[in-house]
């Protein structure tokens, strides 16, 4: 090769090798950055520029059968300020002119009290607390129109952040058994059993931002999805609710009753219409009732209930076999067989022996009428029966605070109570069992569980936690028609008839006084109730009225008035059509 | 070329050599084919300005994107903001849709409770039940059941809601002559101002949304 062609290559052969040195420098210095120190790079460049941003997620809505909400999840903003920021003497402002002026501090705080309630000189205090803090709070919970006038004033070292929170639009309607949430979190009804459909989770993600705050594009990253809660939808007719809410309450503070309740169910599928306590807490305001009305009588206080009982033990009576509609019995005034000595069973009226079929027993309520169907009768089944009827047990609501109530077991029941269960006394029911009951009895027997939540429905169209529908057959069909057509007769023929009677319908209803036991016996008080099925032919709803411990008047006419009341608002609110047959009639003596 | 070669040519020495030299100063004349094949800088140009384009590109597409971002950010905070207002208000009507303001509203308004209930079938034109006199209040010794949310100034006010309207349909055409706000609001407020109004001690109307 010549020397030049070979200095030629030569140099060519310098320019490769200088060009793959720098090559390999960059290769080494690419894969140092990208492989070799990725990870601590990447975290000083987050650490940088990296926010993590979290998105709350929404508390579900509790609305009632058609949709109006009772409780809804809301936006509230604390007013916060930065004492350190926040200089006491004054700040200078740049007016719209142009020009600078000075503004002084205790102004503004006038003007900022004026607008959250609070006094000049307290905010100053809450600033003047710790004045090398970055954080103090000047006032909570305000609503969105607060926030912005207070943001209007433009002051230094103010800032606010939002708190989700919780309103009940419609106050103390089924306050009962919405509940409310409190500082702490949920404190009653389905606020706190139901966090399972309504709580939400917050989600987080992170995002680069730059240096005056705007989110650099494409670099979201989401860690988690906030999830919102579903909506509760509750069986109860709002506006129903509400009437038997009001009903109770006037008729309650008339009485001087200490509390009173009152139940409407489907009889179809054990949908609870109205349920309805008074007292009722304003979930809005926690200090509207006292403690022990923070929750839901209905379901968590049993007593005795007394004579309503009867029905259910006529049913179980005929159910058995061991009597008829038109058996022939005596009633004594006072019953004593198989009693100690001494004691006997009476009746809310004295009287000698009358005579009575068994549906004059059910009608006139007669408790030694009672006592004598139950003779022969074996408690084991007596005791099955009323199980079956869903006293002893829980409602399978679930409801927060639930009592089961009590029946006396079978081998504790001595020869009183082993007659007065039978009639409401010595056991105890809460009024919702009462109501199931009288469900039962107007479904032909068959007892469909009490259901409160129609479902929850998620975002996304699924609606999760739908009751089942089964039902179970606790006395035959005819046993519940007859009972129910005895019943029918307490209206149509009662002392009562003026009161219970809604012209053009026939209407089914059972009263009740109860007595009320003390720790010397039975006292003074009384527990008075009306319970019944409307239409009587064809039942659609019952409906159970209670008030307990009146004042005033202490006989179950104290009820009646309520239960009319609400009858009649339930057959304009589900439009329940007269009756066109007339009630047949039965023999109620002999 | 011989007097050129003359001059230029220094004394060589060893024959090839010599001839080396003077092929090294000929100038070979390319042939029109060579011409041809030769690499043309048009291409180097056509393919460097193409870089420089793609990275002129690159660069103009992210400044856009980086614009768009602020955009994004501020419709972000209206949308926020647009959010807010309309869970306030929804929130409002709710409350105002209570029972508790529905009965006290419709008293205002002399409605009254409606006795036995009575059907009218659309089939036979028969009135089935017993129909008894209307009247009276359906919460006769008054509402009852609280509601700490609603308070006496969200009644429906039939006379304060007739003056507000001609006061609101005095102002809006009034604004109508002056200004001609090109596109501005779908959303028209004027029945929130109306309702307002008959707050007589509540509070001041929302603002009202302005869009591009």
């Amino acid at each position: 090769m010549s020397r030049s062609s070979r200095s030629l290559s030569r140099r060519m052969a310098v320019a490769i090798v200088a060009v793959i040195a720098v090559f390999g420098l960059f290769t080494v210095r690419l894969v140092d950055i990208q492989v070799v120190r990725a990870e601590t790079l990447k975290e000083d460049a987050a650490a940088k520029r990296v926010v993590e941003v979290k998105t709350h997620g929404i508390r579900g809505d509790i609305v009632d059968r058609n949709g109006v909400v009772l409780a809804d999840s809301v936006e509230r903003y604390n007013i916060t300020a930065s004492p350190r920021n926040v200089s006491l003497d004054g700040f200078e402002r740049r007016t719209e002119a142009g020009e600078t002026i000075k503004v002084d501090m205790m102004d503004e705080l006038a003007k900022l009290g004026e607008l959250t309630g609070q006094k000049a000189a307290d905010i100053r205090d809450i600033l003047a607390a710790d004045p090398e803090s970055d954080y103090a709070i000047i006032k909570k919970d305000v609503n969105l129109e607060t926030l912005l006038k207070v943001r209007d004033l433009k002051i230094p070292g103010l800032y606010d952040e939002m708190v989700p929170s919780r309103t009940y639009p419609n106050g103390a309607v089924a306050g009962n058994l919405v509940g409310f949430i409190g500082t702490d979190g949920p404190q009653a009804g389905f606020e706190l059993t139901e966090g399972a459909c309504l709580a939400a989770e917050d989600g987080d993600s992170t995002v680069a931002i730059s240096e005056d705050w705007v989110q650099l594009p494409g670099s979201r990253q989401v860690v988690n999805e906030a999830k919102n809660g579903g909506t509760l939808r509750l069986t109860i007719d709002q506006n129903l609710q509400w009437y038997a809410q009001q009903a109770l309450a006037e008729q309650g503070s008339a009485l001087g009753a200490d509390w009173a309740t009152a139940t409407v169910v489907r009889v179809a599928d054990g949908h609870i219409m109205a349920a309805a306590d008074w007292p009722s807490v304003d979930p809005n305001d926690r200090n509207s009732v006292d403690a022990s009305s923070l929750g839901a009588r209905i379901f968590s206080t049993p007593y005795e209930p007394g004579s309503t009982i009867k029905a259910a033990t006529i049913a179980s009576y005929l159910d058995a076999g061991t009597t008829t509609v038109g058996e022939k019995i005596i009633a004594p005034g006072q019953y004593t067989n198989g009693l100690p000595s001494g004691s006997f069973i009476k009746d809310a009226w004295a009287h000698d022996d009358l005579r009575y079929t068994t549906a004059g027993v059910l009608k006139d309520s007669s408790n030694t009428g009672i006592a004598v169907l139950t003779e022969g009768v074996d408690a084991q089944q007596r005791h099955d029966y009323l199980r079956a009827f869903g006293f002893d047990q829980p409602t399978g609501i679930e409801f927060n605070g639930e009592s089961s109530g009590r029946l006396i077991p079978v081998d504790q029941l001595d020869s009183i109570s082993n007659i007065t269960q039978q009639f409401g006394q010595g056991m105890t029911a809460t009024s919702a069992q009462v109501a199931g009951l009288y469900q039962t009895l107007g479904n032909g027997g068959v007892r469909m569980p009490l259901t409160l939540v129609e479902g929850c429905e998620w975002e996304d169209g699924t609606v999760t936690d739908v009751p089942e529908n089964t039902g179970e057959r606790v006395v035959s069909e005819s046993a519940a028609d007859a009972t129910v057509g005895i019943m029918e007769n307490v209206v149509s023929q009662g002392f009562l008839k003026p009161i219970l009677d809604i012209p053009n319908y026939r209407v089914a209803a059972k009263t009740g006084t109860a007595e009320v036991a003390d720790s010397s016996g039975y006292g003074s008080d009384r527990i008075v109730s009306v319970a019944g099925l409307v239409p009587a032919e064809d039942p659609q709803y019952a409906i159970v009225v209670t008030f307990v411990k009146p004042d005033t008047m202490k006989t179950s006419a104290a009820a009646a008035p309520t239960f009319n009341a609400i009858m009649k608002q339930v057959i304009k609110t589900f439009r329940i059509t007269p009756s066109t047959t007339p009630a047949p009639d039965i023999p109620l003596t002999w | 070329m011989s007097a050129s070669l003359a001059t230029q040519q220094r004394p060589s020495f060893r024959p090839d050599e010599r001839s080396a030299e003077q092929y090294r100063h000929l100038e070979i004349a390319a042939t029109r084919a060579q011409k041809r094949a030769r690499p043309k800088i048009v291409y180097a140009i056509v393919t460097i300005s193409g870089i420089v384009a793609i990275l002129l590109g690159q660069l103009f597409l992210s400044i856009v994107v980086a614009d768009g971002a602020y955009t994004v950010a501020s419709l972000q905070g209206q949308q926020r903001d647009l959010e807010r207002e309309q869970q306030f208000l929804t929130e409002r009507l709710e409350t105002r849709s209570s029972t508790q303001n529905l009965i006290a509203s419709a008293e205002r308004l002399g409605m009254v409770a409606s006795g036995n209930p009575v059907f009218l079938d659309l089939d036979t034109g028969a009135v089935l039940g017993q129909a008894s006199a209307a009247g009276g209040s359906l919460a006769a010794s008054g509402n009852l059941i609280g509601n700490s949310l609603v308070d006496p100034s969200m009644v429906i006010d039939p006379e304060a809601q007739a003056a507000a309207a001609e006061v609101a349909e005095d102002a809006a055409a009034l604004e109508g002559e002056s200004t001609m706000s090109p596109g501005a609001p779908g959303v028209n407020i004027e029945p929130e101002s109306v309702s307002s109004e008959t707050e007589s001690s509540g509070p001041d109307p929302l603002p009202s949304p302005t869009t591009r």
